[in-house]
């Protein structure tokens, strides 16, 4: 057993690193307060010229070839300034692996190098729905086989990036006959395509620098071409690619979390209260022993599961796990960051108001973490049966 | 055109450090490391060199330590040196300046580098010496903290700062070294595609045993500091005074006055 990064890893990890302390931290603030996205649309540019908006995607469609364990600890460091940045990269990585997996030649040629190389700022995963949220089986969104080409209509919610995507992956119900989760396919549509409409933008309690916005499709006419993967077979490819995607967030989650926890021990290095650094009360040590402890068993979860996806092993169960496990980590160690800060701690004079809210949709978006249980269950009672 | 670059692996300077068990250097156990902050200066100054100069220019790296060291020669190697020597020494921290410069210039001398690039010091031991050490021994012209930096025609034009924030001009007939201050340069990310690709460069090692004849010049020895009394300067007199005092210091001690 070999617990060590490659020096490939360890030089993407600072790379991300510095990155992050240099370019990202100093902005993540202003994004959280402020309508203007120029400065994290700017870093993502940069970003993607470093190469980190393809780490698992082969070279010959310009990606990195980096593996899933440099991916993880890439979006670790970058999260640990800006959880916003950091869900555009996760969710560009998604959208550019889900190409490789199941796009034609023609398909990844086109799209997964504009990913790659920042011609498309983002791109966008369009799966949820008003009604089909935990339960994407219980989609709306219909294509309707129109001779040469395919008419989208429905709507879609919770599009991270919307606003500034080339491209959005998005799943339609092709045959609405068939039993449920079987009649469903997958669409690439190109930014600007008549009938495809970015709508209102969701007003969150957390990660402002991301935008989250419905995205409507009325009569929106697509090519036969755009149809990725086996027609009514596109919802095996979601529960597929969301399982890469959990690592992305789990990873992420992390992030936060270390940020939180560093900030926070720091600050009881240096308050005094009763005539005593606050560190030396047993009440604060505990709370850094048990965060920091469920952060580091967090990162083994996800450096497993990193390990066994690049390694071409079933690592569905060991994802659900580690996004579930360091996301509610991350939560605990932002509300105990908090109040390690006490009054301090809920003001916008320091960050781990931020964190707080950063954190709080990580149980909850690329599959809340109730559905992640479900799927561990699953996945273990299978064995009993 | 053979150009090298000679970098130095340092311990990552958040760290907390403890004394070795000697009591001469630092307990290298569970450090982060990285490239010494003003190699990474020099190496950048030497790949812009590179890119100028296109083919008929070779970059190779150039460090001296234990296997860890292989990190920061792919760094270089990623940023765009072409290949790289790494003189495998496990005992690097015990060699003084001039044992290092010594390393350095039995693998130079054969190899007749038109240019050679260096950082001005290291951030651990920061003697500042190996580099004019090198220039020395070999007959080198040499210019040492480099603010700025142009090739052409075989002259190097090198900027260089000197005490209370004085900057002076040199230009150096090849063969050259130079050492590379802050504010040289803007040192470039290494890119995740190149991190890769560096894997494929080629490493030669060489152990150092072929390579050291000379003995220690510097000696080493343990000490206890005597008690910390108090950092901090007062600075005392007219506002007027008081305020050129400040630039003063600024100009000579830090990068934002220059």
């Amino acid at each position: 057993m070999f617990l060590e990064l490659t020096e490939e890893q360890k030089l993407i990890q600072e790379t991300a690193r510095d990155f992050a302390v240099n370019e990202l931290e100093p902005v993540a603030a202003g994004l959280d307060q402020s309508d203007d996205r120029t400065p994290m649309l700017d870093n993502l540019r940069k970003l993607a010229e470093l190469g980190f908006m393809g780490l698992n995607v082969s070279e010959s469609y310009g990606g990195s070839e980096a593996g899933v364990i440099a991916f993880s600890v890439a979006m670790t460091e970058i999260a640990r300034a800006c959880a916003s940045t950091a869900v555009t990269v996760s969710v560009n990585n998604m959208a550019a692996e889900v190409i490789q997996a199941i796009g034609t030649e023609e398909q990844k040629r086109a799209y997964i190098p504009r990913i790659c190389s920042g011609e498309f700022t983002a791109a966008s995963f369009c799966l949820t729905e008003t009604c089909a949220g935990s339960d994407p089986s219980g989609m709306m969104t219909q294509a309707f086989d129109d001779g040469d080409s395919y008419v989208l209509d429905g709507t879609k919610l919770f599009i991270t990036s919307a606003p500034y995507s080339g491209i959005y992956v998005v799943w339609a119900v092709t045959d609405k006959d068939a039993p449920k989760g079987k009649g469903i396919s997958c669409f690439l549509v190109e930014a600007g395509t008549p009938g495809l409409i970015v709508g209102k933008e969701e007003r969150k309690m957390g990660q402002h620098g991301s935008a989250t916005n419905e995205v409507l499709f009325q009569s929106c006419r697509i090519p036969k071409s755009a149809l990725m993967g086996k027609l009514n077979d596109g919802f095996r490819t979601a529960v597929a690619e969301l399982a890469g995607g959990r690592i992305g967030i789990g990873s992420l989650g992390l992030g936060v979390g270390l940020a939180a926890m560093d900030f926070a021990t720091r600050y009881t290095t240096e308050r005094s209260q009763f005539g005593q650094k606050i560190s030396s009360f047993q009440a604060i040590q505990w709370k850094i022993a048990d965060r920091y402890t469920e952060l580091e068993a967090s990162r083994l979860l996800l450096m497993q599961a990193a390990w066994r996806k690049e390694n071409g092993k079933s690592f569905a169960k060991e994802a659900s796990m580690a996004k579930m496990y360091a996301t509610e980590s991350a939560n605990r160690a932002c509300y105990d960051a908090v109040q390690m800060l006490g009054g301090y701690g809920y003001t916008r004079d320091f960050p781990v108001e931020r964190y707080a809210r950063d954190a709080r949709i990580t149980s909850i978006y690329e599959g809340t973490n109730e559905i992640q249980r479900v799927i561990i269950s699953r996945e273990i009672l299978r064995n009993f049966a | 055109m053979k150009l090298l670059v000679c970098i130095k692996q340092v311990p990552d300077m958040e760290s907390r450090f403890k004394p070795n068990g000697s009591g001469t250097w630092f307990d290298e156990a569970d450090l982060a490391w990285r490239m010494n902050e003003y190699d990474e200066y020099a190496v950048e100054e030497a790949v812009r060199l590179r890119e100028q100069l296109g083919e008929s220019a070779e970059l190779t790296v150039l460090s001296i330590g234990p296997d860890r060291v292989v990190e920061a020669i792919k760094k270089a190697l990623a940023m765009g040196a072409d290949r790289a020597v790494h003189i495998q020494d496990p005992a690097v921290a015990d060699k003084d300046p001039w044992q290092i410069a010594s390393i350095i210039v039995a693998h130079a001398r054969e190899q007749q580098y038109d240019l050679i690039f260096t950082g001005m010091q290291s951030q651990d031991r920061g003697s500042a010496q190996v580099g004019v050490l090198v220039a020395e021994q070999l007959g080198l012209s040499c210019a040492t903290t480099l603010v700025g930096f142009s090739y052409e025609n075989g002259i190097v034009t090198a900027k260089r700062e000197l005490e209370g924030g004085i900057k002076g001009v040199a230009r150096l007939r090849l063969p050259a070294l130079v050492t590379c201050q802050l504010g040289l340069n803007v040192p470039r990310y290494p890119t995740l595609p190149n991190i890769m690709k560096a894997k494929k460069k080629e490493i030669a090692a060489l152990p150092v045993d072929g390579l050291l004849a000379e003995p220690a010049v510097a000696v080493t020895t343990s000490f206890h500091p005597p008690a910390k009394k108090g950092g901090g300067v007062v600075l005392e007199g007219e506002v007027g005074v008081l305020v050129d005092k400040v630039i003063g210091i600024l100009k000579e001690k830090t990068a934002i006055l220059r």
